[in-house]
């Protein structure tokens, strides 16, 4: 069963199309990344998973639960990472994990190895939350999210304020919930780190998923980078709808290929000015940025 | 609905705004306490009669009694007094205002709503929370203005009254408040900030004092005096005849169930803020 399917979900604010008939899958036991910066529809795709707002079309199902009818259920094993605007200033992190474990009626079960992994020692859980610095905020979030082990984690920009050492602890933290068998969607603006976790990631622009694939598909489908250093200049390279000159600069040159890479090496073999080649996947970041540069929005399936 | 999660949640409602509400319910208290003090001070009900008799048509509209009825109801007519002057009216309203804007609309526009709705919790059980908290709030603001009112009277001696009579001022303080509590939980229902729910529920209390207190003076406004809650809260009869008038209470207490289920299937059916 997947942990979550969005079945052509449409929203609409007034003449906004926040959501434009979107789809995704996400198997139960996945790491899932959801990319996109403000405005694209992310947020309201999470909130539509959790329910806070009603699709206009479609319906989106965590564990075969709709999310708006049958939301209660749906939610039953759900952490989801609240922002720490929303964090009570009034009580100690104390209070607010044992407020969260009643809400949730399950027993906090992960929140010592959390409290240990996040460095939260009883001093620092003992003061109110209004006095927290955002990393610790932001520490405490994360503990209140996953410390009953919920089957599902949604997790909104999951290391933001966090240092790269606690960073470095998430992600260790993730990959141990992961082996537990928990499913993970989240959204981040640190592409490395989503590409360090992920298995699978979906790239939503305008409201629509322009890419969908694994993160190993993805980097491995699209552009190759070619650099050539050759014995003397580069020599012009022509530019074609698949083939980009990036950098043409004394004896190097960089293009970037899309698809096919071997009629570039076909050439560049049969020339003998090539001292080297160095043929590199693109980066998810590279990846995004394209998704993002690229005018108008490409089909979802089309890569 | 898990009664332990809703009880979680109302205690997390009530206190996060605990020493305003303390702070409001000692002040209706004092200012009900002084009121029999007050009439003492002047030389009791005959005294006051003489000094009643003087005052201008349109202050006897304001403090919503006549000098002829004064001087026949006697001293729980001047008591009544302490229940619709403007102050009482004022810190009763925004206690129960400060407290269902804080919940609902409060707690969407500062996202923490998203805590409870992200859990397994439906959302009529997040809007139950805030009824049962809102009730509690009705219920100590009502007490507060007759018990004040019993200390000043036991205190001061101003003269012979049936302290009995308190408890029907009480349920018709908490008629109004719970239709005031209804009302403005419902703003907090469909709006999506703290501030605006305060400015309708306001709206709405002037609305209502100002109708009241013009139909007094002009006539034409009599034609809408019933969509006013004040036509319905009548403290100088309630602690005359010791009665608070089941139509009147009936009414303030229907409107605040309207009120209070229209907030409920809106709060269920509406997107929450982003």
């Amino acid at each position: 069963m997947d942990a979550i399917a969005v079945n052509r979900l449409s929203k609409r604010y007034g003449a906004i199309n926040a959501l434009d008939a979107i789809s995704l899958h996400v198997p139960a036991g996945e790491i899932y990344g959801f990319l996109g910066p403000n405005g694209a529809g992310k947020t309201t795709a999470i909130r539509s998973l959790l329910g806070f707002v009603r699709p206009t079309s479609g319906n989106c199902e965590i564990f075969g639960h709709d999310c708006w009818q049958d939301g209660v259920r749906a939610r039953r094993e759900l952490g989801f990472l609240v922002s720490t605007g929303t964090l009570y200033p009034d009580m100690t992190g104390d209070h607010y994990l044992d407020y969260v474990t009643q809400l949730e009626q399950r027993p906090a079960v992960l929140r010592p190895t959390l409290l240990e992994r996040f460095e939260l020692d009883s001093g620092a859980l003992s003061r109110k939350v209004g006095g927290y610095s955002k990393g610790m905020k932001q520490k405490l979030a994360l503990t209140a999210c996953m410390q009953s082990d919920p089957k599902l984690l949604i997790l909104d920009e999951p290391t933001d304020g966090l240092d790269p050492l606690m960073q470095r602890a998430f992600e260790e933290i993730l990959s141990v919930v992961h082996a537990r068998g928990t499913t993970v969607f989240m959204s981040s603006h640190d592409l490395g780190e989503v590409e360090r976790v992920c298995q699978r990631v979906a790239i939503i622009r305008g409201g629509k998923i322009v890419a969908e694939a694994a993160v190993d598909a993805l980097t491995a489908r699209r552009q190759r980078l070619i650099e050539v250093i050759f014995s003397g200049p580069a020599p012009d390279w022509p530019e074609t709808p698949t083939v980009k000159l990036l950098e043409r600069e004394g004896n190097r040159l960089v293009i970037s290929a899309r698809d096919d890479t071997r009629l570039i090496l076909n050439e560049l073999s049969v020339r003998d000015d090539v001292r080297d080649i160095l043929v590199s996947r693109p980066s998810l970041e590279q990846i995004f940025h394209e998704y993002y540069t690229a005018q108008g929005v490409r089909e979802p399936g089309r890569h | 609905m898990r009664p332990l999660t809703i009880l979680a949640l109302t205690g997390r409602g009530l206190r996060s705004g605990i020493w305003g509400l303390v702070a409001l319910v000692a002040a209706i208290a004092g200012f009900t306490f002084v009121q029999p003090l007050v009439i003492a001070s002047f030389g009791g009900a005959s005294a006051l009669d003489a000094i009643m008799s003087r005052v201008p048509p349109a202050f006897q509209a304001f403090a919503r009694t006549r000098p002829e009825f004064l001087a026949m109801t006697g001293l729980p007519g001047y008591l009544s007094l302490g229940f619709t002057h403007p102050i009482y009216i004022v810190m009763s309203g925004a206690a129960v205002i400060s407290f269902t804007a804080r919940v609902l609309a409060g707690e969407m526009a500062s996202g923490a709503i998203q805590l409870p709705l992200s859990r397994s919790i439906s959302r009529p059980a997040v809007y139950l929370s805030s009824f049962v908290g809102a009730t509690v709030v009705a219920a100590m603001v009502a007490v507060a203005g007759p018990l004040g009112m019993l200390a000043g009277l036991a205190y001061a001696q101003p003269g012979d009254f049936p302290l009995a009579h308190l408890w029907s001022m009480t349920l018709l303080c908490f008629a109004l408040l719970w239709a005031i509590a209804g009302l403005s939980l419902l703003f907090s229902a469909v709006a999506s900030s703290s501030g605006r729910v305060v400015g309708w529920s306001l709206g709405l209390l002037l609305f209502s004092y100002f109708v009241d207190y013009f139909a007094g003076v002009w006539e034409p406004l009599r034609a809408i005096l019933f969509l006013s809650l004040f036509e319905y809260f009548a403290p100088t009869t309630t602690l005359v005849d010791g009665v608070a008038e089941p139509r009147s209470v009936a009414i303030l207490l229907l409107t605040g169930t309207i009120a209070f289920t229209a907030g409920l299937v809106a709060f269920a059916q509406r997107d929450l803020p982003g």
